[in-house]
C-alpha cells in the first residue's frame, strides 16, 4: 500500500463524493461522466499499448461493437442492462481476439496500418447496416440501466449524479482489472514480450497466446466503454466510433503515460478538463492536444504519470537514488 | 454492361492515380527514414486548401496554384523532418504516436482557420467533357491519370538516373553503408521528406476541383495510400503504384456489384485478403527479423 496507495484511496474518495461537493454544478458532473466514459476504453488500450506493446489504431471500432450489441439488445430484445453489458464484452472482446489473430501475422508498421484498416471497416459496417445499426443516424432511444429496488427504496439511473455512481463504478472496476492483470504472471510475460518478444518466445513464452488475450481484454473493455457511453447518451452514432476518436484514444493514453496504472486517468481527465479550463474552440483544442503529442513524445517519453513520477521522487526521495546519485 | 464498367475502370484509374500520389511519398519516406508518416494525409489537405487559397487570393491560374501548393506543404514536410521525425529517428512507436499529433494539429487547424465547410473550387477543366467513344469524361479526370503517369515516369528517371536519386535508392538499401560510402544521408532524408509531401499536396490540389476541399479530405487518400503500400511491398516504388491503382479500380468496379457505401470496406478486405496469402506484399521481399 504505502504512500502512493493512500494517495490513489484520497483521490478516489474525492472523486467518489463529487456529487456532494459539485452538487450546484451539473456541468462538473458532466464532465466527470465524460472522463469516465473515455478512461474505460483507455484502460483497454493501455493494457494493448502500454503494457503489451501493441499499438491499435482501431480500437473505437471495438467499443462500437459493444455499443451496437448492448443496443441492440436493450432495445430490440429487451434485455436489461447488467447481461447487454455481458454480452456486448464478450461480443467485443471475441471479435478482438479473431481480429487480432489476422494482425498479428504483420510486425511493426503493419501491425498498426491493418488495425487502422480494420477499425475502419468496423466504422463503415455501423455507418451502413442500416437494418440492424439504423445506419449513420445512429441508433436512437437506449434506455439508462433500470431503477435499482431494495425494499422501498428505488435507486434510478436517470439522474446526473446516480450515472455518475455508475459510470465511476465501471472505471473503477476497469482499474481493478488492470492492476490485476498488471500484478499477475501474465502481466509480467506481457512485458517480457513488449520488452523483447523473441527472447520471451526463446524462453517458451507463447508469445501468440498472450498477445491474442491481452488484445482481446482491451477490446472488451472498449466495449464496456462503448455500452456506458451509448446508455449515457442515449443514443449510438457511427460518428462516435470513428478513426479520430480511436486516434483521440491513443492520445489519451499517451499523455496520460502509457503503461502506467494511472495514466489512462489523468489523461481522459486533462483531454475533458483542459478546453474548459482554457475556454477555447473544440478545434483549437485539439490543436493543442496534436501539439502537447507531438511535445510528449519528444521531452517525456513516459506521459503525464511519468513526469508525476519525477515530482513525486523529488518531493519524496527514496534513500535508494540517494545512493545511486555519485 | 461493358461500357459501365470501362467507365468505372477508368474512373478506378483516377482515383487510383490519386492513391499512387500519396503512396509514392509515403513510400519514398518509408525507405530512407524508415518511418510510416500517418500525418501524410493532412498534408495532402493542407496542399487542397493552399492550392484553393493560391487559385483564389493571388493568382487565377491552377497549376500556378498548385505548383506554389506543392513548394509550401515541401517546406512543412522538411520542417517537419527536421523538427519531429529525426529528432524522434530509431523510436517507430514514438514516430507514430508524434505523427497521429500531427493530424490533430493540423487537421484542426485547417477547420480553426478555413471553417468546417467543404469550399469549392472551380476549375474550367472539370467542365469540359471529351468522348471516348461512347464515354464522355471531364478533361480534369483524364488530366489526373495523364499527370501521374507522367509524375510516376519522372520519379522513375530521377531515381535511376541521377546521381541524387541514386542516392536515395542507396540509403533507402542500406543507411549505414551509404553513409560510410560518403552519401549525405540527413541530406537525403530531409528532401525525400519535402519531396513525398510536395507529392501529397498535388494530389490535393487535383483533387479538391472534383471532390471539394474539405477537412477531412486527406483522411481516405491516407488510407489508401498506406493500404497501397502494404499491397505493393513496403518501401517498394513499382509495387506503391500497382497496388495504389488495384485499390482504386477494385473499389470502383466493386460499385458495380455492390452498394457504394461498402466501398471503402471493400478495398480493405482485398489488401487484407492478398496479405494474407503474401505478407511481403505483391513485389515486397522477406526479410529475416525486420519489423
Amino acid at each position: 500500500m504505502g504512500l502512493k496507495g493512500l494517495a490513489c484511496l484520497l483521490v478516489l474518495l474525492v472523486l467518489a463524493s463529487a456529487p456532494w461537493w459539485a452538487a450546484q454544478q451539473p456541468f462538473l458532473l458532466h464532465m466527470l461522466v465524460t472522463a469516465c466514459v473515455l478512461v474505460v476504453p483507455a484502460v483497454g488500450l493501455n493494457l494493448m499499448l502500454g503494457h503489451g506493446g501493441l499499438v491499435s489504431l482501431g480500437h473505437m471500432g471495438f467499443a462500437g461493437i459493444g455499443a451496437y450489441v448492448a443496443a441492440v439488445l436493450m432495445v430490440d430484445a429487451r434485455w436489461s442492462f447488467a447481461p447487454s453489458v455481458l454480452a456486448a464484452m464478450l461480443a467485443a472482446g471475441a471479435a478482438g481476439g479473431l481480429i487480432s489473430l489476422l494482425c498479428f501475422r504483420f510486425r511493426g508498421h503493419f501491425f498498426m496500418i491493418v488495425t487502422l484498416a480494420f477499425g475502419l471497416m468496423l466504422h463503415a459496417v455501423m455507418n451502413n447496416w442500416d437494418s440492424v445499426t439504423r445506419g449513420a443516424a445512429g441508433f436512437a432511444g437506449i434506455p439508462r440501466p433500470s431503477p435499482l429496488r431494495w425494499g422501498d427504496q428505488v435507486w434510478s439511473f436517470g439522474p446526473l449524479p446516480n450515472f455518475y455512481a455508475l459510470a465511476l463504478g465501471m472505471a473503477v472496476l476497469a482499474f481493478a482489472l488492470q492492476y490485476l492483470v498488471v500484478h499477475s504472471n501474465f502481466g509480467r510475460s506481457l512485458a517480457a514480450i513488449r520488452q523483447d518478444e523473441r527472447l520471451a518466445r526463446s524462453r517458451g513464452v507463447n508469445t501468440l497466446l498472450y498477445k491474442t488475450t491481452v488484445f482481446a481484454m482491451g477490446t472488451a473493455l472498449a466495449g464496456m466503454g462503448g455500452v456506458l457511453q451509448v446508455s449515457f447518451l442515449r443514443v449510438a452514432a457511427p460518428a462516435s466510433f470513428t478513426m479520430l476518436e480511436s486516434i483521440n484514444m491513443v492520445l489519451i493514453v499517451i499523455i496520460g503515460g502509457a503503461g502506467s496504472l494511472v495514466g489512462p486517468a489523468l489523461g481522459a481527465l486533462l483531454y475533458v478538463g483542459l478546453p474548459e479550463m482554457l475556454r477555447l474552440s473544440n478545434e483549437w483544442r485539439l490543436v493543442i492536444f496534436g501539439v502537447m503529442l507531438v511535445l510528449i513524445t519528444l521531452f517525456a517519453p513516459k506521459g503525464l504519470a511519468g513526469l508525476c513520477a519525477r515530482a513525486w521522487q523529488w518531493l519524496i526521495p527514496r534513500k535508494t537514488t540517494a545512493v545511486a546519485k555519485p | 454492361m461493358t461500357q459501365a464498367l470501362l467507365e468505372q475502370v477508368i474512373n478506378g484509374l483516377m482515383m487510383g492515380s490519386v492513391y499512387v500520389l500519396v503512396a509514392l511519398g509515403l513510400v519514398l519516406i518509408y525507405g530512407v527514414m524508415h518511418v510510416v508518416n500517418f500525418a501524410h494525409g493532412v498534408l495532402f489537405t493542407l496542399g487542397g486548401y493552399l492550392g484553393h487559397f493560391f487559385f483564389t487570393q493571388w493568382w487565377d491560374s491552377f497549376w500556378m496554384a498548385t505548383l506554389l501548393s506543392m513548394l509550401s506543404v515541401g517546406l512543412v514536410g522538411y520542417a517537419l523532418e527536421r523538427g519531429v521525425f529525426h529528432p524522434l529517428h530509431g523510436n517507430l512507436r514514438n514516430q507514430v504516436i508524434a505523427s497521429l499529433g500531427l493530424i490533430l494539429a493540423f487537421e484542426n487547424a485547417v477547420i480553426a482557420l478555413w471553417g468546417p465547410n467543404a469550399l469549392q473550387w472551380k476549375v474550367a477543366t472539370t467542365e469540359q467533357l471529351v468522348s471516348v467513344g461512347e464515354l464522355r469524361f471531364s478533361v480534369h479526370h483524364l488530366g489526373i491519370i495523364v499527370l501521374t503517369m507522367a509524375m510516376i515516369t519522372a520519379l522513375g528517371l530521377f531515381l535511376k538516373h541521377t546521381r541524387f536519386g541514386t542516392a536515395i535508392r542507396a540509403t533507402s538499401q542500406n543507411q549505414e553503408a551509404a553513409l560510410v560510402v560518403g552519401i549525405p544521408v540527413r541530406r537525403v532524408q530531409w528532401s525525400a521528406f519535402a519531396l513525398g509531401s510536395a507529392l501529397a499536396a498535388l494530389g490535393g490540389c487535383l483533387v479538391g476541383p472534383l471532390f471539394l476541399v474539405f477537412p477531412q479530405m486527406g483522411d481516405v487518400p491516407l488510407v489508401k495510400g498506406l493500404a497501397g503500400i502494404l499491397l505493393g511491398g513496403m518501401g517498394s516504388v513499382p509495387g506503391a503504384v500497382v497496388g495504389g491503382l488495384i485499390l482504386g479500380v477494385t473499389e470502383s468496379v466493386s460499385t458495380l456489384f455492390l452498394p457504394t457505401d461498402y466501398r471503402d470496406a471493400i478495398a480493405f478486405m482485398v489488401m487484407v485478403g492478398i496479405l494474407l496469402l503474401r505478407p511481403q506484399g505483391l513485389w515486397g521481399q522477406r526479410v529475416r527479423g525486420e519489423d
